[in-house]
């Protein structure tokens, strides 16, 4: 009797058990999982429906003016806005597809990129930026606001953008601009 | 024995006399000068103590007087202006061992001295304020009224850039900025050196480098009356060509003027209160945004230098720009930076190598220079 009591009591322990691994299993415990049920929720929404193709504008200097010019290319859309902005300087880096000039020595890496809460986004080149520049008060001018013109230009939260070079703030690219404070966009030098 | 003993004198007399006779014959070609002239401005009274060396002194304010000792090894020959001030009563002149020392009345203790030292002849300044609260102008207006008033004595800071390491732009046939920047400099300080009564500074006179914060505290150091940066210009595109001058960007001082908000706004509190240690603080974020009360009158003397060197190379429609430039921003009076031509384009190359265009542009920034000066003296 001793006996059977015990099997009985095993048993039910045992059933409970069961219960509560299931009920956890199931998604009972929602608080700390939430992060994780997110992200995953995005990768799903990005590899199921491939998003429309975005239209960006950058802005290059051209060989016949002293202006900056526009040039169109669709990219594939980014979740958060420093990818985005990501995406944008590379393909500045990469160059005109329409003829107009490399305001950035080619050797140059990005090497991050993030946007603070006041809209600031700060972009962070190798030193190739600075060793490989063609010195001049216009070169580095037009460096400096194709860089800062097309990341303003496409993601409206950014109203200035910092350089960094090699991760840390430099005076200037060549002896002429400051660095050391934020660009704001300029478009009077942009053709119309 | 007799006849020796008698031989010293005879040696010494004619030792004593030879020393006599050249130091005689060569004095009044030795002697150093001291010129004191007074001059009264709208706020404060000026002494000038001119000479033709160095002068090691000290200045002391004691009740209603200043004692200006000036350490001489060798005497000055004085000369005195006459003057006349509303704040200084009397000017008294003694000579010690060794020095010389100044004395300035005023018959009123209550005011403040600021001295300074400039050179080129070596100048010993002494500002006498009386009642010093009514000096610190409150707007921008004030400042630049303040600014113009303190022309005299005017002083134009050159500066070449680049210079040592840092080479600038470099054109096709090797030609490198920073050796175009020196020769057009020192061109443009001979000629303001001899058409003008002025004192003339450059940033650097040889192949040196100059940090950009250096060469405004050079400006401000010696009180200039308006900062020329010479450069020459380098652009991705060969085509590009003709001189451009440049003032501050507005852009580049708006954070400046928010501080400069705040520290007028508590600048009572902050008198108060400040440390030894953060004065030099204080005084650095004063001079980060030194250029943004003198925007307009750069602008004014940009666009007198941009007239001249488009009639030099006959360019039209290159006008006056605005760009953040590093070395403009703690300028504490009117200042532009002059892209001279462009050393990435081969043509203009050639031309900058002859002395004779740079002399010609040293010449047209000269003349712009001279109008402003001009229009803005008092």
């Amino acid at each position: 009797m001793d006996k059977k009591k015990l099997m009985i009591l095993a048993s039910l322990l045992l059933f409970l058990v069961v219960l509560v691994i299931i009920y956890v299993n199931l998604g009972g415990t929602a608080g700390p999982e939430r992060p994780q049920f997110i992200s995953s929720a995005q990768d799903e929404s990005q590899s199921e429906e491939p998003k429309e193709p975005l239209t960006i504008i950058l802005f290059f200097p051209s060989e016949h003016d002293s202006l900056l010019h526009r040039e169109e290319r669709d990219i594939i859309p980014e979740s958060s806005l420093a990818q985005q902005a990501k995406i944008i300087i590379l393909e500045l880096l990469s160059g005109s597809q329409q003829g107009f000039l490399s305001p950035i020595p080619p050797e140059t890496r990005l090497r991050e990129l993030y946007i603070t809460r006041e809209g600031v986004a700060y972009v962070d080149f190798s030193r190739e930026i600075m060793d490989k520049h063609l010195s001049g008060s216009s070169a580095e001018m037009s460096t400096i606001y194709s860089i800062v013109n097309s990341l303003s230009y496409n993601i409206k939260p950014i109203k200035k953008v910092f350089i960094l070079i090699d991760g840390g703030e430099k005076k200037t690219l060549g002896g002429h601009i400051d660095l050391t404070s934020p660009f704001q966009p300029i478009y009077d030098i942009v053709a119309k | 024995m007799y006849k020796f003993r008698r031989g010293i004198p005879k040696w010494t007399a004619v030792f004593s006399a030879l020393f006599l006779f050249l130091s005689i014959s060569s004095a009044p070609q030795n002697q150093s000068i001291l010129i004191i002239s007074e001059q009264d401005y709208e706020k404060y009274s000026r002494v000038t103590i001119q000479s033709d060396r160095p002068l090691s002194s000290s200045v002391e304010k004691s009740d209603a007087f200043v004692f200006v000792k000036i350490r001489a090894n060798s005497p000055f020959r004085i000369q005195r202006e006459s003057f006349r001030s509303r704040f200084i009563k009397s000017l008294g002149w003694s000579q010690g061992s060794g020095s010389y020392t100044l004395t300035i009345n005023t018959e009123n203790e209550n005011f403040s001295i600021d001295s300074f030292k400039i050179q080129n002849p070596p100048r010993l300044i002494i500002d006498i304020y009386p009642n010093r609260g009514q000096i610190p102008p409150t707007s921008e207006t004030d400042r630049i009224r303040t600014s113009s008033q303190t022309l005299d004595p005017e002083c134009i800071v050159i500066d070449p850039g680049h210079g040592g390491l840092e080479i600038g732009a470099r054109g096709k046939f090797g030609t490198l900025e920073k050796d175009l920047t020196l020769a057009i400099g020192m061109k443009l300080a001979e000629i303001a050196r001899q058409t003008r009564a002025s004192n003339v500074v450059l940033t650097r006179d040889g192949d040196v480098d100059v940090s950009l914060e250096d060469r405004s505290a050079i400006a401000n150091n010696n009180k200039a009356t308006v900062f020329i940066s010479i450069h020459v210009n380098g652009s991705y595109r060969k085509g590009a060509a003709g001189p451009e001058t440049y003032f501050l960007s507005k852009d580049a001082t708006d954070e400046e003027a928010r501080r400069l908000a705040f520290l007028e706004n508590n600048s009572e509190t902050l008198e108060n209160n400040i440390q030894a240690e953060d004065e030099d603080l204080i005084k650095m974020i004063l001079w980060d945004m030194a250029q943004t009360a003198y925007l307009k009158q750069s602008s004014q003397l940009a666009e007198d230098i941009q007239d001249e060197l488009n009639l030099l190379w006959g360019t039209r429609n290159r006008g006056i720009k605005q760009a953040p430039f590093k070395v403009l921003t703690g300028v504490a009076c009117p200042a532009v930076l002059v892209e001279v031509a462009f050393l990435s384009n081969p043509q203009e190359e050639r031309k900058l190598l002859t002395e004779e265009y740079q002399r010609k542009i040293a010449q047209a920034i000269y003349q712009g220079l001279a109008k402003f000066l001009r229009d803005n003296s008092r």
